[in-house]
């Protein structure tokens, strides 16, 4: 059809955009520095695979049930990302005065969104079939098959509703919606906890003003975190250990803390032409996430206590891993700072790459990752204070 | 007249308010503007005039510390820029693009936010004048995701006040105002300005209307200040219907052929005379 291609041209063209803003020096070191990292994770992953081969390719479980499942699941995740990337381009407001149908630019999302989903259903079969032929059952070739079937499955159940969600986005009245969250005039409870300096930051960086909007996503994050906190205590409680809870405090913590966390505000003119400095605009976005985490962390840190009071050490040990894991994953929430799916996919793979590695060399890894958060602080007050 | 006034300035004199010297800036290491030498004292409002990418906003983010300095140096009330960037942007009030602007916040909000950051109160009385003036009061309780062009352009104008900075800074704010409104924030610039302890950067491509409201002139092409007018100059050239019209497109087609000179300053006559 005739707008089929509309949106990869704008991603094109926007890929080629922000290619020519970037110094070639910085080029140079993110695909230099990227692709050696890339080799090195691959190299390892084969080595780990291969040290644990003789194991590996007994457990059933794992690669009749967990790797198709998980891959079915990050199926749909990357559909979902790609997907809400497709439809912004499809459904932007300069492309909606044009005369273009609806249909057309659901076609055209899906058809990007598509497409960019072809060279990842490779890797995924590729790596599942490597995975299979190093440490896993028979038939790799088979196995790799299946493993794209089912990641292509996840994929378009995910890009489905993706561009679902976009549509209905797109034909709802965007006052309503706004009003739908409320106004200035009569803050809830966020309005009264957002009063600091700066005021009202918080409601900026969580786009809404002041009231907090109930979403099934909410929701649903909101019962996800009950559960493992629940099930953790419960835990704890009946084996009178406090490992379980102490755990889920940290993890729930850190979950609590990344969903919260938003920083695009620091790349915003009303703050960077404004007498704020970067580490008190950045403290003061930190606030309220880091209360949120803190508060998400008593409950079960108490309950580890309570469960073991001679072991009080492992919920104080969480709690440092709290303050530390906060810390590092705001410097890299502030370098992505309006990219946060960017910025929690990075800090995990860093922090799973670091725990992984530090068993092999120790202390080394952790200064190196140490050393990227300062970096990745540097960068992002750089860009806050010179552009 | 074709010198631009502040040019070559060196050390801060007691009522400088903006000194740039040799600036240059651009965008992932393309310079866009190069050499730039300006200065602002209190009691200046001065037009910045330029074509579409001349490098008026690439200037102005420049000299409120958005893009990195190539070469050159700003200081803002005597405090360099690069080295003392908090204390620096005390010394200026920048009205914010309109699409830059917070959107889920209401405009209160948003004027609460820019006054928490300047440690200034809204609520006294000066301040209900203003907003009035401006017309801005049905707004202030909507998101200004619900604003007009023009309504978020009076709530950037509303904020850049706020705390009353020494330097008034304005990117073709003016431009997407209803004539009342514009009416009204030249009149509050004016009264501020006028007071003797501030000044003002209006970046405008509202020509015709800089002779009137500004003391002094700067344009820009291609990233260089070509000419600059005193307020002498600016008077002389306003003298005649559509004079500095014909000033300023004498300096603009300078270097491209008496043809062009020609052929240009007469159709700006020629249309001048016709309005």
């Amino acid at each position: 059809m005739r707008y089929d291609g509309l949106v990869l041209i704008l991603l094109w063209h926007e890929l080629r955009g922000t290619m020519r803003t970037q110094r070639p020096y910085d080029l140079a070191w993110i695909t230099l520095g990227g692709g050696i990292l890339v080799g090195y994770g691959v190299a390892d992953a084969v080595v780990a695979l291969r040290n644990a081969s003789a194991v590996l390719r007994h457990e059933d479980l794992l690669w009749m049930i967990a790797v198709p499942s998980g891959l079915f699941g990050f199926g749909g995740l990357t559909a979902s990302a790609i997907g809400r990337l497709t439809a912004a381009r499809a459904f932007a407001p300069f492309l909606k005065a044009l005369p273009i149908s609806l249909e057309a630019r659901c076609r055209a999302a899906g058809i990007a969104a598509l497409l960019m989903g072809i060279p990842l259903l490779v890797a995924a079969g590729l790596m599942s079939a490597a995975a299979s032929a190093i440490a896993g059952p028979p038939f790799p070739l088979a196995y790799g098959f299946l493993a794209s079937g089912l990641f292509a499955t996840g994929y378009l159940a995910g890009l489905a509703l993706g561009i679902a969600r976009a549509r209905r986005g797109d034909q709802a009245d965007p006052v309503l919606t706004s009003r739908s969250c409320g106004d200035g005039s009569h803050p809830g409870i966020l309005g009264l906890l957002d009063r600091g300096r700066p005021a009202w930051l918080s409601s900026w960086a969580w786009n809404i003003p002041g009231r907090v909007r109930i979403t099934w996503r909410l929701v649903a994050s909101a019962l996800v975190l009950f559960i493992v906190v629940t099930i953790s205590m419960a835990a704890s409680l009946v084996s009178h250990a406090a490992a379980p809870a102490a755990m889920a405090a940290l993890a729930v913590g850190i979950a609590v803390f990344m969903l919260s966390l938003r920083f695009h505000p620091l790349g915003s003119p009303v703050l960077r032409a404004s007498p704020i400095g970067f580490t008190h605009a950045r403290l003061r976005l930190m606030r309220l996430p880091f209360k949120l985490s803190v508060a998400t962390f008593v409950l079960p840190a108490s309950v580890a206590v309570a469960a073991e009071p001679a072991s009080w050490e492992v919920a104080a040990g969480s709690g440092i891993a709290l303050l530390a894991l906060n810390a590092a994953y705001a410097a890299f929430a502030a370098y992505f700072m309006t990219a946060p799916l960017l910025a929690v996919v990075s800090f995990s793979a860093a922090i799973a790459f670091c725990g992984y590695e530090s068993f092999e060399y120790g202390r080394t890894v952790l200064i190196g990752f140490a050393t990227l958060v300062a970096w990745l602080w540097h960068k992002a007050r750089s860009r806050y204070n010179y552009g | 007249m074709d010198k631009p006034s502040g040019d070559g300035s060196s050390g801060i004199e007691r009522d400088e308010l903006l000194a740039v010297c040799g600036v240059g800036a651009g965008y992932g290491g393309r310079q866009v503007v190069t050499g730039i030498d300006l200065t602002v004292n209190a009691g200046d409002i001065v037009g910045l005039l330029g074509a579409n990418g001349s490098g008026k906003s690439t200037l102005l983010k420049a000299i409120t510390g958005q893009i990195r300095l190539m070469s050159g140096r700003v200081a803002i009330n005597g405090i360099d820029l690069a080295a003392r960037p908090e204390a620096a942007k005390v010394g200026f009030g920048l009205a914010v693009d309109g699409p830059e602007l917070p959107a889920p916040l209401s405009g209160r909000q948003y004027l609460d936010l820019v006054a928490s950051i300047r440690r200034c109160r809204i609520a006294d009385d000066e301040w209900a004048g203003r907003i009035a003036r401006l017309r801005l009061a049905p707004w202030l309780d909507r998101p200004i995701a619900e604003y007009s062009l023009g309504t978020r352009a009076k709530l950037s104008i509303a904020a850049a006040l706020l705390g009353s900075p020494p330097l008034l800074i304005f990117d073709e704010t003016l431009n997407g105002l209803d004539p009342v409104a514009v009416w009204e924030a030249k009149c509050l610039i004016a009264e501020l300005v006028g007071g003797g302890s501030h000044a003002a950067i209006v970046s405008t491509h509202a020509v015709e209307a800089v002779p009137a409201f500004c003391t002094r002139a700067v344009l820009l092409s291609e990233g260089r200040v070509v000419t600059a007018w005193d307020t002498a100059e600016l008077s002389r050239a306003a003298a005649a219907p559509g004079g500095f019209e014909d000033s300023m497109m004498q300096a603009l087609t300078k270097g491209q052929g008496a043809a062009a000179i020609d052929g240009a300053t007469a159709a700006g006559r020629a249309y001048s005379q016709s309005a």
